[in-house]
């Protein structure tokens, strides 16, 4: 049988100061005295937001939150609690944050017991495409508080004091974007949800949309009434067709329950949305871009000032946001700023959802608390690296971000120390890389990206990227000369400093932070004609070892003539002849093809 | 006049008392998950295996959808809820697997143990 309680023990700093460490110890003690060890699961979670009353446990099911004990009580609350079932009244925390309800139902899988899910506490848990899920579970009730005993001014001063920052990536305190658009005055404004999502391997907006749509039209609904809009729009890529369908039956079912349309709750308050689909170009994630595409034009940024709050969809002042901080505005409101602004870091509040992928056992969806370091997210929640393979990477903020060595993986996550670290937070991509990839490679992937995506409207992204890629493509080939390094620095400070949008002034943050990182294997490509990862096939050298027994698969196979040899003796590759096109290494049965 | 919240919380009680009319207090709840991901790995032929059981009798179970859990390697997943015991998990469920908890779990409680998330 599997466990029977599960006891979720808080490992965060304060917890930990608080003497959690020699807690556990004790707690162990007391289940193996009463032969509960295998009735019981105990696993160490990352920081519960209750550090006011910490030490802090939960014990499962029940869900009973235990604060404020020493060791000394230990044995009294597991005889009580696990062997009596009468939870310890005096230990017991009355806290009934909108994030414990993912814990109830997922806290003793150590994957999601580390996690703290504010934005997508309702993803997993709740069917999406059913309303009556989502009320029952406070739903909609941080809107009826705005409307019933909160100005317009309160709500932005409770944003402000929250710390929120936008989670799309350039992280901009909200509470001032949402004051600045108050300010402006105005017939009309408009709140834009930006859910075109486009960096490779991140699917964060997807699932939160998918998972629970609701939290965006609330987030959305709310923040028309403090900056005194009427309008929404989604703005969603196409390509994400089940996204599109939750969102709209989400908004269809709040207007017929009253969360939209006229007179939202009888408050007199009166908001629309609508969905607008996005043809899938990576630039109109950038906000001026998106802001044309949705006025029917090509999707290209414009300067900024002036900025959106000012004069931004149709010339009138805009709120523009990222599904992720839509998704954490309810719960700033139910929970408060106070506790809000208690999770994180100096600077960044709150937590931080990520798509973790690549070479990493546990791939998927995490979401921490601002200060979680790189090591725990990759090696206590990702489970490390498979197969006995080595780390060699982290890429954060997709194409944007930059790709950070072994020596920065205590790196605490937030907005100023990624920027620190030479990567940028992004909007949460997280890719691990082990020694089996080649790190100009990788650099040249995402360069090859976003110069296919760049817009051309300025000539340092259109041109200078297109630069970097033949050059990076040079080297790749063992055609790099000494001086190119040097080049794709310079050119890429330079693209950084003059481009018109975020996409450029970012898109060479790959590669200058794997020349910063991994220069070595930059030399070797360069100096040595070598990848140590033999991933870049034109550095690679095919020759025949003694295992071949002369069968000549490799010699019919071989496209360039380059092997030669008689039947049923050893064969051999002309390197001159030779395009390494791979073909022999694949055909021979014998694996009496050496790469190297 | 209601405030906007005394009109909430009616409108809660309303949800939680329909959710309950579709059998939410069944002694079983199972949740599959059905957001792109776990269509792209085969949820929606498990879906179809729980909801053709129900069709065919199985009774005291509540079967909801659900979105994604961020648990991407093993998906599809299934939940099992019941009330006083800790949410058991099950990971890369397919239709043959669906059709075991069918039987072996929501008919005779038996948990599979080795299908379990940890």
């Amino acid at each position: 049988m599997p466990a029977r309680f599960n006891i979720t023990l808080c490992d965060g700093p304060s917890c930990i100061h608080k003497r959690s460490k020699e807690i556990v110890l004790r707690i162990e003690e007391e289940l193996k005295k009463h032969a509960l060890t295998d009735k019981v699961g105990i696993n160490l979670s990352g920081c519960l937001g209750m550090c006011d009353k910490g030490p802090v446990m939960i014990i499962n099911p029940g869900y009973a939150i235990y604060g404020s004990f020493t060791e000394e009580d230990v044995p009294e609350i597991i005889q009580q609690h696990i062997l009596k079932k009468k939870p310890v009244v005096r230990f017991i925390v009355d806290e009934d944050h909108l994030y414990n309800r993912f814990f109830r139902v997922f806290g003793d899988v150590n994957f999601f017991g580390k996690q703290m899910r504010i934005a997508l506490r309702n993803c997993g848990i709740i069917d999406p495409e059913n309303i009556d899920d989502y009320i029952s579970l406070r739903g909609y009730e941080a809107l009826a508080r705005v409307l019933t005993d909160m100005s317009p001014a309160k709500v932005i001063a409770e944003i402000k004091k929250s710390g929120l920052r936008g989670r799309g990536g350039a992280g901009f305190p909200t509470g001032i974007k949402w004051e600045l658009t108050a300010k402006e005055k105005s017939d009309e404004k408009y709140v834009i949800c930006n859910a075109d999502e486009g960096d490779p391997g991140a699917f964060m907006d997807r699932s939160a949309i998918e998972g629970d749509p609701h939290t965006i039209v609330e987030g959305m609904v709310i923040a028309g009434f403090a900056i005194g809009a009427s309008r929404g729009i989604v703005y969603i890529r196409a390509e994400y067709p089940l996204a599109v369908k939750r969102i709209k039956k989400a908004i269809a079912e709040a207007r017929e329950s009253g969360f939209l349309g006229e007179n939202i709750l009888g408050s007199g308050f009166n908001f629309e949305i609508e969905v607008r689909l996005g043809a899938g170009a990576f630039v109109c994630g950038e906000e001026t871009a998106l802001m044309l595409s949705i006025e029917g034009h090509r999707g290209m940024p414009r300067p900024r000032p002036p900025f959106p709050s000012v004069s931004g969809l149709f010339g009138k002042p805009t709120l523009i946001n990222n599904v992720e901080t839509w998704a954490n505005i309810p719960v700033i409101i139910l929970d408060g700023a106070s506790w809000f602004s208690s999770l994180g870091t100096e600077k960044s509040k709150g937590t931080k959802v990520f798509a973790l992928a690549g070479k990493v056992k546990n791939t998927g969806l995490v979401e921490v608390p601002m200060g979680t370091t790189l090591r725990q997210i990759i090696y206590d929640i990702g489970g490390g690296i498979p197969g006995d393979k080595q780390f060699k990477a982290v890429q954060t903020g997709g194409p944007s971000g930059g790709c950070l060595s072994e020596e920065y993986l205590d790196t605490k996550i937030d907005y100023e120390s990624l920027a620190k670290a030479g990567s940028i937070m992004g909007s949460g991509g997280m890719i691990v890389i082990d020694e089996d990839s080649c790190m100009v490679n990788i650099a040249k992937f995402f360069l090859e990206f976003t110069q296919n995506e760049s817009c051309g409207k300025c000539t340092p992204c259109r041109e200078g990227t297109k630069r970097m890629l033949e050059i990076l493509i040079r080297i790749t080939e063992g055609k790099g000369t000494e001086k190119d390094i040097d080049k794709l620095q310079r050119l890429g400070n330079m693209i950084k400093k003059a481009s018109l949008c975020g996409l450029g002034q970012s898109a060479p943050n790959p590669v200058l932070s794997t020349i910063k990182n991994f220069r070595a294997e930059y030399e070797e490509h360069v100096h040595n004609k070598r990848c140590r990862a033999g991933v870049c096939q034109h550095l690679l050298v095919y020759e025949v070892t003694d295992k071949c027994v002369g069968c000549a698969a490799c010699k019919k196979a071989c496209p360039a003539d380059a092997v030669s040899g008689s039947p049923k003796a050893k064969h051999h590759i002309d390197i001159n002849k030779c395009i390494k096109c791979g073909v022999c290494f694949k055909v021979c049965k014998f694996n009496a093809i050496r790469k190297s | 006049m209601s405030t906007p919240l005394e009109i909430i919380r009616k409108k809660r009680a309303e949800a939680i008392n329909r959710i309950i009319s579709k059998g939410y207090l069944s002694s079983k709840r199972v949740y599959v998950g059905m957001a792109t991901c776990e269509i792209a790995a085969g949820s929606i032929e498990v879906m179809e295996v729980f909801q053709e059981a129900i069709r065919s009798g199985l009774s005291d179970v509540y079967l909801s959808q659900k979105g994604c859990a961020g648990r991407c390697n093993l998906e599809p997943t299934v939940e099992v809820v019941e009330e006083g015991k800790i949410p058991l998990k099950y990971g890369l469920v397919t239709k043959e697997k669906a059709k075991a908890i069918i039987e072996r779990h929501l008919k005779k409680g038996e948990v599979i143990k080795e299908w379990l998330i940890k």
